[in-house]
């Protein structure tokens, strides 16, 4: 990365779907800078492309028109292999209902994206249970999600997303499936992840006491960015 | 080697569904099992009983004979191999080698009082018969003596269908006509030792063995018609033939060695009749078993896209998530082929422990026990075709999960 380089530039972001003989215009023309280390809240009702904004920014989608760079690089223009490679070490995700393998033990899971990246045992195990620890689920690692709570869950969601070190966690509704005292729980620990690590977070909510406690709120709405404030 | 974990896991999500399948794949291979134990227990018996039933592995005999004769093992003209003592013992030194018998054919004319029929007789010798272990099916009476008759008492073994058209019995006294080397016509009177059957209806009707010494006498001629020898091998009949040619080699007149396939076109077509009806079966089964078991595997993806997009967003490369459904796939494969094959063991044992009577086949004279052929290599062959059918099997399943766009399949409820 360039020094100084925002980690994410975005311009003229446009997505639209088609669903069934409808179109759907997502994103209307979005910019939105993002630099390392920022913790930053996307907030806006249901339907005005939060998730579709993310989306592009996880290279889980690429946009019908405008530009995204991460780092420099436009993600527009990443081939397949660069694409899995990306998701592999850049960019970890939290998602509402936490998605985890459920043939997957809570170890298992958070050791999977560092197993698929090639790292030997000692150096997966290692990271694993540091980063269970660092969810406080050193003593539930051996649990299948079934057997674990709905907090438990995004806990190990949240280890999964950052045990390979990624350069940005992208939280689409995290708490929205949690009761208010758990949600807060997640919402400490992804701001203590933010201090103490550094990693840049992006948090998709409704939830307002996320959005009162993030330093930058960028609020959406039909698809354009209408309030980008603090942080930067 | 943790993809194969994960696809056995997912295996057990469902075990209802997968044990079905199982289950599905465990009777296709049962069916392939049996088929196959049943066409090489057919195969094997039908080939021992051709060779043992008098045409040996191998024949020597004059190549401008077989040249002008064909490989039938009915050929008639004048015998025309001279010298096959010395010859013989050459032989039956080889390695492999049980024996080997002059035999002289011709055909004939046998007469009982007013009733007479057209015979293709053969002339041989009972000693080294038993020395090949050849077969003797008596339906009465008794063998024919090893030692060479005397003038006068000479015998002869009757096709059983052919004795019930004369009418004649053991004991009984008939004339047999042939033409001598010379093309003069020549009789010789014969007392009926025994009845045989070869097992084929057609062949017991205008079949008849004398000894050797009788045949040549009533020829004239000191000839055989050729060597018949036999192996303590079927296997070994290649090797053995090239041994024998070697020990021909130079000879002349030059002598042909024939095997018992060229001789028995039969057993070829039989051959190839099965298998005909064993490829029909497997593609029946194959059909079934492939399109049954996609279903399956299409639910079982169907059922876990949004999963497959989060190991897509994490980072899984495609072809891993592919490699993830197709060892799903395969272990079903696995474990429903073993499933089979041990059943199938238990299957083929009780079925041979029962001693099933089947009816006659077609042109057959007798009926035979149902038996099946336990071979590993059936067992083995049928593991590879069930993971071949299962690989097949996921291949749409497999495309499905290529094709997904992963904020589609992270959508999808």
């Amino acid at each position: 990365m360039a020094p100084g380089r925002p980690l994410f530039e975005a311009a003229g972001l446009r997505k639209s779907y088609r669903l069934g003989a409808v179109t759907i215009d997502a994103l209307r023309g979005v910019d939105l800078t993002v630099d390392s280390g920022e913790f930053v809240v996307v907030a806006g009702p249901s339907g005005c492309g939060k998730t579709t904004l993310f989306n592009l920014l996880g290279a889980l989608d690429a946009p019908d028109s405008g530009s995204l760079l991460f780092e420099g690089d436009d993600l527009g223009r990443l081939s397949s292999s660069e694409r899995t490679l990306f998701l592999r070490r850049k960019v970890g995700f939290v998602f509402q209902s936490f998605n985890l393998i459920p043939v997957l033990t809570a170890y298992e899971n958070v050791e999977y994206p560092l197993w698929i990246d090639g790292l030997g045992a000692p150096e997966r195990q290692r990271r694993t249970k540091d980063a269970l620890a660092s969810v406080g689920l050193a003593g539930r690692m051996h649990q299948r999600p079934d057997q674990l709570s709905g907090g438990e869950r995004q806990r190990v969601a949240l280890a999964r997303g950052l045990v390979h070190d990624p350069r940005v966690i992208l939280a689409d509704e995290p708490t929205a499936n949690l009761d208010s005292g758990t949600g807060a729980e997640i919402v400490e620990l992804l701001a203590r992840t933010n201090r103490e690590r550094g990693t840049t977070f992006l948090i998709a909510t409704h939830d307002a006491a996320i959005i009162e406690k993030s330093p930058r709120r960028v609020r959406l709405l039909d698809g354009r960015v209408v309030e980008d404030g603090g942080g930067r | 080697m943790k993809f194969a974990v994960i696809a056995l896991r997912n295996l057990a999500r469902n075990r209802r569904r997968t044990l079905l399948s199982l289950l599905i794949i465990a009777a296709g291979t049962i069916v392939a099992l049996l088929t196959s134990g049943f066409i090489r227990f057919s195969f094997f018996g039908l080939r021992e009983a051709i060779i043992h039933g008098g045409l040996g592995h191998l024949e020597v005999a004059p190549a401008k004979d077989v040249e002008a004769g064909g490989a039938s093992p009915e050929r008639s003209g004048i015998p025309g191999l001279e010298g096959w003592g010395d010859l013989r013992g050459r032989i039956e030194a080889a390695p492999h080698v049980l024996g080997a018998g002059a035999v002289v054919q011709f055909t004939g004319m046998i007469s009982k009082g007013d009733r007479s029929a057209a015979v293709l007789a053969v002339g041989v010798e009972p000693d080294r018969e038993r020395l090949m272990r050849f077969e003797l099916r008596l339906r009465g009476g008794s063998n024919l003596p090893d030692a060479p008759p005397d003038e006068g008492d000479d015998a002869v073994l009757l096709g059983a269908t052919l004795a019930r058209q004369l009418g004649a019995e053991p004991g009984d006294l008939l004339t047999l006509l042939g033409l001598t080397a010379d093309g003069a016509l020549n009789a010789l009177d014969l007392r009926v030792a025994g009845l045989f059957t070869t097992g084929l209806q057609d062949v017991d009707s205008r079949i008849i063995k004398v000894h050797l010494a009788s045949a040549q006498r009533l020829l004239g001629t000191q000839n055989a018609t050729s060597l018949i020898v036999g192996l303590d091998d079927t296997a070994r009949t290649d090797e053995s033939r090239a041994a024998i040619e070697g020990l021909l080699a130079g000879r002349e007149p030059s002598l042909a060695v024939v095997d018992w396939r060229t001789r028995a076109p039969f057993y070829g077509q039989v051959v190839s009749l099965y298998l005909g009806i064993f490829w029909f079966l497997g593609s029946v089964i194959f059909v079934l078993v492939c399109l049954s078991t996609s279903n399956t595997l299409m639910m079982s993806v169907m059922e876990r896209i949004r999963e497959i997009g989060t190991l897509l967003s994490i980072g899984t490369s495609r072809a891993q998530v592919a490699a993830i459904i197709l060892l799903e796939a395969l272990w079903l494969g696995l474990l429903g082929a073993l499933s089979g094959d041990l059943l199938g063991i238990v299957l083929v044992s009780v079925i041979n422990a029962l001693g099933i009577q089947m009816p006659p086949p077609p042109g057959a004279t007798s009926g035979i026990e149902l038996h099946l052929a336990a071979a590993p290599v059936d067992f083995a062959a049928a593991v590879g075709m069930m993971l071949v059918i299962l690989g097949l099997a996921a291949a749409v399943p497999v495309g499905i999960s290529m094709r997904l766009r992963i904020a589609d399949a992270l959508r999808h409820v």
